[in-house]
């Protein structure tokens, strides 16, 4: 059997669905600007008393959290649905395949979101002020972090999926597990928005040591995923 | 095959057990199937038909005992196992968001088929349904969600296909295509289905077995089977309740 057949149908079959129905997309998407334009108001009524840019990154990820958690949830009720997890645990599939290919999709479709939201969260929060770092930097912390969201995600809406209160079961691991990469992903993007170094000055160490944290955190946790992945499953 | 393998068995069944928590699914079950047989288990609620189903099938595994599938143990030989296995639940096991040429197209891709739209244009032919290969499933009758159910478990030519049930839900006609498509197929396969319908088990079955509490009340061939007597003990158990 051909493992990286295997998962490409599972990552293709996720991205056709969601291209037909538009669904998590939608949905994550229009909870995303809600979001940040109830941050936005809640912000404004300090009328400028304080320096945004402090605090701008950690509801850019609040937003994302929340966005994901609604994703999460959506792309294994799928499976669950008319049995289909059974249909694939049924075959000859690699457990932790099935997770890679469920995690990719849902990376996939929360970077689209992220696509779209960033410029908002721009918008709403940052037009003054600007963004003092590089944008790639910006983007590098994203993609670390919303790597470790949907690696680890995925596995909590596994666990979740199964029990009666999947929404509330999923928010309720989903926040101690992922608070180190959350703290270290928030840090790294303040980082981005408050200075303007890459390699030398203190922005720059906060950002490259949150980083490293990050990207450890989302290597060890994708690596007990993999290797926990077939007893969540199969529970 | 792995070595040391009965041939000539589908099913070898030894000592079987399944707890959940203080309740005993299943409880000692014991029995042979030979390869081409069509083996029907009935049993009132609960009594630990499609619990001993989805062990067989490697869904689940068993608490003591052990199971072999042609050949294969369920729980160290899962992987390769499901190579050979087909399954048709009352449940359709396909995505409504995707067309029945597309759910056969992805589960080819998950057995990594050779020549699978050669394969999938074949099957959705004999299930009638080739007409509708690029609707949704999610438009699909009942009836067409079991007879495309069918052509996705018998996609990779399974050596043997569990049935749970698979009449459930179905009009006359739909029952009247289903009993078809078994008979096409029945020859090349060995068969397990879990049923209620007494007449319809009977009907099908070269081996029929009753469970009653997790516990075998009775296994034997058909030829031997008193129609008269085995519908008298299987009102009987039924009437056991449950474990």
């Amino acid at each position: 059997m051909s493992s990286w057949r295997q998962f490409a149908a599972i990552l293709r079959k996720d991205i056709v669905m969601e291209l037909r129905t538009k669904e998590m997309l939608t949905s994550m998407g229009l909870y995303a600007f809600l979001v940040l334009l109830i941050y936005y108001l809640a912000v404004s009524q300090a009328n400028g008393g304080f320096n945004v840019g402090y605090i701008a990154a950690g509801l850019l990820w609040l937003a994302i959290v929340f966005t994901s958690l609604l994703g999460l949830n959506r792309s294994l009720v799928h499976e669950k649905d008319q049995g289909c997890l059974d249909a694939l645990l049924l075959s000859p599939i690699d457990r932790p395949v099935i997770f890679f290919g469920k995690a990719v999709g849902n990376l996939l479709f929360l970077l689209i979101v992220e696509v779209l939201v960033v410029p908002m969260f721009y918008f709403l929060f940052l037009l003054k002020t600007g963004l003092v770092g590089p944008v790639w930097m910006l983007a590098l912390a994203l993609l670390v972090g919303s790597i470790g969201i949907a690696g680890m995600g995925t596995m909590l809406a596994t666990m979740s999926v199964n029990t009666k209160g999947k929404d509330f079961i999923l928010a309720v691991l989903f926040v101690p597990i992922m608070f180190p990469l959350l703290y270290a992903v928030v840090a790294a993007s303040t980082a981005v928005v408050m200075g303007d170094a890459v390699f030398f000055g203190e922005w720059a160490k906060q950002y490259w040591q949150s980083l490293g944290l990050a990207a450890g955190y989302d290597s060890i946790m994708l690596l007990a995923a993999y290797g926990l992945y077939e007893f969540i499953i199969g529970a | 095959m792995p070595e040391n393998t009965s041939t000539d068995l589908a099913l070898e069944v030894r000592e079987l057990s399944r707890t959940f928590g203080a309740r005993k699914a299943l409880s000692g079950v014991t029995f042979d199937v030979p390869k081409g047989a069509f083996l029907s288990i009935f049993g009132p609620n609960g009594a630990g038909k499609t619990t001993m189903l989805k062990i067989l099938s490697t869904l689940g595994n068993p608490s003591s005992g052990t199971a072999k599938v042609l050949g294969y143990n369920v729980v160290d030989d899962s992987v390769e196992l499901r190579e050979h296995i087909g399954f048709i639940s009352h449940n359709p096991l396909l995505y409504p968001d995707l067309t029945a040429e597309e759910n056969l197209e992805f589960f080819a891709e998950i057995y990594c088929l050779e020549n699978p739209k050669e394969r999938i244009r074949e099957l959705l032919t004999a299930v009638e349904l080739d007409h509708r290969r690029l609707d949704l499933v999610s438009a699909f009758s009942r009836g067409m969600l079991q007879r495309l159910s069918i052509a996705r478990a018998l996609l990779h030519s399974p050596e043997i296909i569990f049935l749970d049930e698979p009449y459930s839900g179905l009009d006359p006609h739909a029952m009247d295509i289903l009993d078809s498509l078994i008979a096409q197929v029945r020859e090349q396969h060995t068969f397990v289905m879990v049923s209620h319908d007494l007449q319809k088990g009977l009907e099908l079955c070269s081996h029929a077995l009753i469970l009653a509490k997790g516990k075998v009340v009775l296994f034997e061939e058909r030829d031997n089977i008193d129609e008269a007597e085995f519908s008298a003990l299987y009102r009987q158990t039924v009437g056991m309740g449950v474990s």
